[in-house]
């Protein structure tokens, strides 16, 4: 249910992909034998007003800024699925 | 003005020793605690007619009442939210007595926390019918990126407060040196004669970077905490200072989760501890400054600053300063988690908490704060304030 107005219709939305950085954590203990460590997880706002757990690709941890503009890429996931994860934004935005 | 004014009080308090390899399960933990919290209030099983816990706990309430012999229960409930809701037990207890649906009421945690089939610090791959950490449905949207244990939960939020207000792993050392130099003195704590300087916390090892070391956790720990909680006329008979309940409240709010709040607007306020401070403060009529002591749930040290700040006991951002002053230690402005916390006593989901406020108010503490007469407990967003009379 819509919890601003208990709607209870939806329909999926397209989204740009783009935001910033809200907060982060590198994550290096307990290790899970699904994941490579350090995890880079994240928070992301998009632009769109929606903040969503991730985490960030093709950025060095010391590069990791808390408000650097962000794009979203899709990596796999268990099963056949795909997850969106996050890397700095190649063009400005 | 709703508090309860004291017509509740702590009579009884009872606990097993805290490891990490209790060897027995959590319901003979649980009715341990209980068989000593009742035999510390004078009272018997026979004499109960409440049993409240949280929703994480594992005993299930018609095996304690055949495995303790309560006679006839006439109340029983659960408060949500994890440890969080740990000091929800003293609400539940404290509105259950003074609206007549219970007279003697027993609150009880039992863990196993390093022991038990899964380590409580470790990964949630699937809910559990006893974890609240795994049951919720934003906690799924964590699992695919590897965010999967309560420190990855919270280091999120406390990354994003030290972003907010410029506050320092060493910042944050403050605080547990103050906790861990507690724990020291205190015989039943993990961290008894277990020294800790601001360089051994610095030098501990990352779990999560940069917020969370090694030594800013708390301890997984096996174990039990009973309280036995009745009226202010029944405690006047029996052979302990009450604790009386002098205000007791909750406050869970909209998009906050069971150990992080990952959709709520600001994360470098625990705004469900904003609602929690006002609801007690304004219930007890106490000042800040009037308290003794207080007992702040530190799962992880982080969230201890920043319930200071949400409590009101200083500015937001100002943590860091209230606590280089040494406010958390003997003498301080506000003598915090006296026992060693959760991070230097041991981890029975909040309710050792309780057990070291009572302490406080009869004068036995092993640190004891002189003439200590007003403590808070507080877990994120469930809470109370407790007074000697």
């Amino acid at each position: 249910m819509c919890p601003h107005c208990q709607s209870l219709d939806y329909k999926a939305e397209q989204l740009s992909g783009r935001g910033a950085l809200y907060s982060y954590a590198l994550l290096h203990h307990p290790r899970n034998p699904a994941f490579d460590y350090p995890v880079l997880a994240a928070l992301v706002d998009l632009d769109e007003g929606i903040r969503l757990v991730s985490n960030l690709v093709d950025v060095a941890p010391g590069d990791i800024r808390i408000g650097m503009r962000l794009e979203v890429a899709f990596e796999p996931t268990a099963g056949d699925g795909s997850v969106p994860v996050f890397r700095p934004a190649r063009s400005a935005s | 003005m709703s508090g309860f004014g004291g017509r509740a009080a702590i009579v009884g308090v009872g606990a097993t020793e805290f490891s990490r390899q209790a060897g027995r399960t959590e319901l003979r933990l649980a009715c341990e605690a209980i068989r000593d919290a009742l035999r510390d209030a004078g009272l018997t099983a026979a004499d109960v007619d409440g049993i409240v816990s949280y929703t994480v706990d594992p005993v299930e309430e018609t095996e304690l009442v055949r495995a303790v012999g309560f006679q006839e229960i006439g109340f029983s409930s659960r408060v949500p939210y994890g440890g969080g809701g740990s000091m929800g037990t003293l609400l539940h207890a404290a509105a259950a007595i003074t609206s007549g649906a219970a007279e003697v009421v027993v609150a009880y945690r039992a863990i196993r926390a390093r022991s038990g089939a899964t380590r409580f610090g470790g990964a949630k791959t699937a809910a559990s019918p006893t974890s609240g950490h795994s049951g919720t449905t934003a906690m799924q949207w964590c699992m695919p990126y590897g965010v999967l244990t309560p420190a990855s939960w919270m280091a999120l939020n406390a990354t994003r407060y030290m972003h907010t207000y410029g506050v320092t792993s060493a910042d944050i050392g403050r605080a547990v040196v103050q906790l861990r130099a507690y724990a020291e003195t205190n015989p039943a704590a993990w961290g008894y004669q277990r020294p800790m300087t601001l360089e051994d916390h610095q030098a501990s090892r990352w779990i999560a970077e940069p917020c969370i070391r090694l030594f800013d956790c708390c301890q997984e720990t096996d174990g039990s905490v009973a309280l036995v909680i009745t009226s202010r006329e029944r405690a006047a008979d029996l052979p302990n200072r009450p604790a009386f309940i002098a205000a007791a409240a909750g406050a869970g709010l909209f998009e906050q989760e069971i150990a992080s709040d990952h959709y709520s607007r600001d994360l470098a306020v625990m705004e469900g501890s904003v609602a929690l401070g006002r609801r007690l403060f304004e219930r007890s009529g106490f000042r800040r400054d009037e308290l003794d002591a207080a007992m702040i749930y530190d799962a992880f040290s982080p969230i201890l600053l920043m319930q200071l700040e949400a409590l009101g006991f200083c500015g937001f951002g100002e943590a860091k300063d209230f606590v280089a002053a040494g406010s958390l230690a003997p003498g301080g402005a506000l003598p915090t988690n006296t026992n060693g916390g959760l991070i230097g006593e041991g981890y029975i989901h909040g309710l050792n908490l309780v057990l070291e406020a009572v302490s406080q108010l009869r004068g036995t503490a092993v640190n004891q704060v002189p003439d200590a007469a007003r403590v808070l407990v507080t877990a994120s967003r469930t809470g109370a304030i407790l007074t000697r009379d």
